[in-house]
């Protein structure tokens, strides 16, 4: 992403004058709100603008263009839901023609957003597709792309373009910081169905990054071999138990919700690590005496760390290792 | 699979054996000015596996034809020796590392049969027993649909004493074999699997029944026969597939003319993984068990891997009691668990296969050590 600060733009950039604009009074009535091909923005949050409306009125008035039915909106989204929330009929903005050049407005339209505040990945998509949309060549589109701070990297561009296309939760769990772009754009080539309740399940863990692909992994995998969806198999009791128990702290239901995956997932290494575990247990090597086994019981190798001070304290594990290898646990473990 | 484009490097465009080749293949040819234009060409296809089973290249082979079977020393190795006579393959198997092995794989053939020729007559002067496959790198039987390379191969070896040429296959292209003087020095050997298998995850190649009717035939025609089930595939029901997979080969064919069946489960470098997903989204092998063996790569977890081979071991012990049964690539506990012994026991795995290269085929004990 451009690390450009949203001053650094106003300094740098020169958005050409859209001509041809007049201003003119307009019922709230004839603009369409539903036709968001220049909205960039994610927010819906109106607070600040119902707040400042009232005693100052619309410092910018908002930018339309005519359309079949009256105006569609190219800046001001927010403003005008403000307006019509306050009671207004009608109120002042710049206007265009039907024909005006569609670029153009799509500049103005991102500058609008990305001139007074950093934009958010999923604005930073609609902007980059509205120019992609627009920009009548290559050359253009990048240099309007650097001027409005937006990524030009063809390759980060080409990534960040998909976001705004996914499924609206996948949108949702970017917006929230839920997930990055990588998994969103993992998550974009599931199932939306699934998506979604991997989006559901980070969320609810608050899962980092790491433990968000350990999760995707390990449930794409199961719900691939056992022909269910993603969505089937965390609907399932078991996981529905632990997901809904809302007094149990977040990080043990993360590590039982992973346990619960990993041994659907692998029940013969997971068995095997149980029952490994149970017979160290019962050699009761205590806190200086470490058993390790080979890597995933491939190897025949076992390892084995002693900690000690003194001449007393090894004589003291020398007589406990001698315990051990009469122990049949040791033999079970070895015989495996 | 069809051939659709048909690549000659320049330097053997007028080679007796390219022109051979042409002949039988009725697809237009491209002069290669370098190994590259068809390196780029199948690498800038969006499926360079796919495309590349589609372009045949003819080179020539510029290094050696004769060479070690890559094995690791982390597992027991059958010291094997590979005839280096082409690339890559036309079937399309889910699992096969071939798709990784080469960057990008190439379907290549080397039509200087003189050097290969020349280099295998140094070899075979040595007088040392050697066990010799063309099937490692590619199907040992694909090229002959269009070369004579089957004949040439068997009547070599025939004319000696001491070596055996094991051809592998999943075909059923025999007919070159077939009116040979081999004297027994040529193996021929099939992968097998399961009906299942071989239909969700071995495109292109020929199904279980055909498999053995070749075996047959060439049973018939006098040639020791060995056969590989490598790779085994975990799946629910497995166990009984393959035992009737066991029970239609010893209904067909003899154990005793079976100079050795190979186990080997299935595993693959990490590498693989994504490639089968991509090109096979249906198939399911990659969810099962697996680990990072002590080569890096995928391994079913090491118990599951020992009950499936003692259950197979059992199901050809109960045909074949004598049959010389063999790990590929596995480590001295999984011999002892599943075949009670190690190879160290009876002189290393490949004393125990030439010794019964020997037997089948009749070779010089002189050369064994």
């Amino acid at each position: 992403m451009d690390s450009k600060s949203s001053d650094d733009r106003k300094k740098s950039i020169s958005i050409t004058p859209v001509p041809d604009a007049r201003t003119d009074t307009v019922s709230l009535t004839d603009i369409d709100t539903q036709d968001t091909t220049y909205r960039i923005t994610t927010r819906s949050q109106l607070e600040d603008l119902l707040d400042t409306i009232p005693s100052l009125g619309l410092l910018h008035p908002p930018v339309l263009i005519e359309s079949a039915s009256g105006y569609s909106v190219v800046c001001g989204f927010g403003r005008i839901a403000a307006c019509r929330q306050l009671g207004w009929k009608s109120l002042s903005a710049r206007i265009h023609a039907a024909n005006q050049n569609r670029f153009q407005l799509a500049r103005l339209a991102i500058a609008d957003n990305s001139l007074q505040r950093p934009l958010n990945l999923i604005e930073t998509s609609r902007a980059l597709n509205l120019l992609v949309d627009t920009s009548p060549d290559r050359q253009q589109l990048e240099k309007a792309a650097r001027e409005l701070g937006l990524p030009v990297n063809p390759s980060v561009a080409a990534k960040i373009r998909q976001l705004c296309r996914l499924a609206i939760p996948i949108q949702q769990g970017i917006l929230s910081d839920t997930i990055n772009l990588a998994m969103a754009l993992e998550l974009g080539d599931m199932d939306a169905k699934d998506a979604e309740t991997l989006v559901a399940l980070f969320s609810g863990l608050k899962l980092g990054l790491n433990k968000q692909r350990e999760l995707l992994l390990l449930a794409t995998e199961i719900a691939r071999r056992e022909d269910i969806s993603v969505q089937q198999l965390i609907d399932e009791q078991a996981f529905q138990d632990i997901l809904q128990k809302a007094d149990l702290d977040r990080a043990i239901r993360r590590q039982q919700i992973r346990s619960l995956l990993r041994k659907r997932r692998y029940p013969a290494i997971t068995e095997a690590e149980t029952n490994y575990q149970k017979q160290v247990r019962q050699l009761k090597l205590g806190k200086q005496i470490q058993l390790f086994p080979p890597r995933d019981f491939e190897g025949t190798t076992y390892a084995m760390t002693l900690y000690f001070k003194n001449h007393q304290d090894l004589r003291h594990l020398n007589a406990k290792i001698n315990k051990i290898l009469e122990h049949p646990a040791l033999g079970k473990i070895l015989k495996r | 699979m069809r051939i659709s484009k048909l690549f000659i490097d320049r330097q053997v465009v007028d080679h007796p054996v390219t022109q051979s080749i042409q002949a039988r293949l009725d697809v237009p040819a491209i002069i290669a000015q370098s190994a590259r234009q068809v390196h780029e060409m199948v690498a800038s296809a969006p499926d360079p596996v796919q495309s590349a089973k589609e372009i045949l290249y003819l080179s020539r082979n510029q290094g050696a034809f004769f060479k070690r079977c890559p094995g690791t020393s982390h597992y027991t190795c059958c010291d094997y020796r590979i005839l280096h006579i082409g690339t890559f393959c036309y079937m399309d198997c889910a699992y096969c590392i071939l798709q990784t092995y080469f960057h990008p794989p190439v379907l290549a053939y080397f039509v200087n049969h003189e050097d290969l020729m020349a280099e295998l007559d140094t070899v075979l002067a040595q007088k040392s027993i050697f066990r010799i496959g063309t099937g490692e790198f590619t199907d040992s039987l694909i090229w002959t649909q269009w070369t004579d390379v089957a004949k040439l191969l068997v009547d070599r070896f025939a004319a000696q004493e001491h070596a055996v040429l094991e051809f592998k296959t999943k075909t059923t292209a025999i007919e070159q074999l077939q009116n040979l003087n081999h004297h027994r020095k040529t193996i021929v050997a099939w992968s097998l699997n399961t009906p299942k298998i071989i239909h969700t995850e071995e495109r292109g190649t020929a199904g279980l029944s055909a498999r053995i009717d070749a075996a047959a035939r060439c049973e018939k025609w006098g040639y020791p026969l060995a056969f590989h089930f490598d790779p085994l595939i975990i799946y629910d029901g497995c166990e009984q597939a393959y035992a009737q997979v066991i029970e239609s080969l010893f209904s067909r064919l003899s154990a005793e003319n079976m100079a050795w069946i190979s186990l080997g489960t299935l595993r693959f470098p990490p590498a693989v993984k994504p490639l089968i997903q991509k090109r096979f989204p249906d198939s399911k092998i990659v969810y099962a068990e697996f680990v990072r063996g002590s080569d890096g790569k995928m391994r079913y977890f090491k118990p599951l891997r020992i009950d499936l081979y003692r259950k197979i071991i059992a199901s050809i012990r109960q045909h074949a009691p004598d049959v010389v049964i063999y790990l590929c690539m596995e480590d001295d506990e999984v011999w002892q668990k599943t075949l009670g012994f190690k190879p160290a026991d009876v002189g290393g795995l490949p004393h125990m296969l030439d010794m019964s290269a020997a037997k089948h085929c009749h070779l010089k004990l002189d050369a064994i050590p």
